[in-house]
């Protein structure tokens, strides 16, 4: 007895979730998942090693992968559906949000050099953000700070999204100071922060 | 990036202080992170052009800035980065 879970083109945790109900609706056999993604591949062997079930691949072309699982009559599923977390993320994006025009509290000369040294180690970090975000005084970093903006115009060229708030620029009167990247307002922001699963906020 | 020179510090302080300096005197430099070849530990570089050095040297010396060095950071065939020591 053999059930198939066509899992293709799902996010995770549904991968690991249609497997767990193919394979509690049965005592003992195999259950054959097939996947598309790295992410759900990895969380589904995962899954099935984790219940002492017996994972192999059976056929992998490119990213479409099937997984046959075997469940014995020992096997016990003992976990909920919505402790299923997947460990494995495919979207390893992120997004910077810098508040400040130098990183950190305490002295002011190191926060300014400490904020520059995290920019250009930025530009050599790999994955790069997909956008970074500068808001109140964060917007000197992209305006009248030399040494930034060099390194936020070779982010840029590297596909990085700049966004400087408006609000910010126009109450610092360096609208017409900006060197790098656009303007934006909040509702981008918002926007921009709600659709990343990762946001890195310094200042 | 292709191969480039630093001046690394040991103290925070001095390389804010060379940095200042430097410039005052109009050099153009990119201060960065000690890159991981040099050292394991945090501590920042003074990224600067070859053609700089003599004068980079006569105003550290003048303002007894000490550093760990200067070093010439290199790639291999295999992108793997190295670092040279060219003067203490």
């Amino acid at each position: 007895m053999s059930i198939k879970v066509d899992a293709r083109g799902q996010a995770c945790p549904l991968p690991v979730i249609n497997t767990k109900k193919a394979l509690e609706s049965i005592d003992e056999g195999v259950v054959e998942v097939r996947v598309d993604d790295l992410a759900p591949k990895e969380n589904v062997i995962k899954f099935a090693k984790s219940i002492n079930c017996q994972a192999e691949i059976i056929s992998e072309n490119g990213m479409d992968v099937t997984i046959k699982i075997t469940k014995s009559k020992d096997t016990k599923i003992d976990i909920k559906d919505e402790d299923i977390k997947c460990d494995i993320s495919s979207d390893n994006s992120y997004i910077v949000a810098i508040m400040s025009n130098k990183l950190g509290n305490g002295n002011e000369e190191l926060g300014h050099v400490l904020i520059k040294s995290y920019l250009f180690a930025l530009t050599e970090t790999n994955p790069l953000p997909k956008s970074i975000l500068f808001l109140n005084g964060g917007v000197e970093l992209t305006t009248i700070n030399n040494a930034t903006v060099e390194n936020i115009k070779i982010l840029e060229e590297k596909g990085v999204e700049i966004l400087s708030c408006g609000t910010c620029l126009d109450y610092y009167e360096l609208k017409q100071a900006l060197k790098v990247g656009s303007i934006t307002n909040m509702y981008t922001i918002i926007e921009k922060m709600n659709d990343c699963s990762k946001v890195i906020t310094l200042g | 990036m292709d191969n480039f020179y630093v001046v690394s510090f040991n103290s925070t302080h001095h390389a804010i202080r060379t940095e200042k300096l430097l410039e005052k005197n109009g050099i153009t430099i990119t201060t960065m992170p000690t890159p991981r070849e040099i050292a394991a530990s945090c501590g920042l570089s003074i990224k600067f052009d070859i053609s700089q050095i003599d004068q980079i040297n006569k105003i550290m010396k003048e303002n007894s800035l000490e550093r760990r060095g200067i070093f010439k950071i290199v790639r291999d065939d295999q992108e793997n980065r190295k670092a040279i020591k060219i003067e203490d």
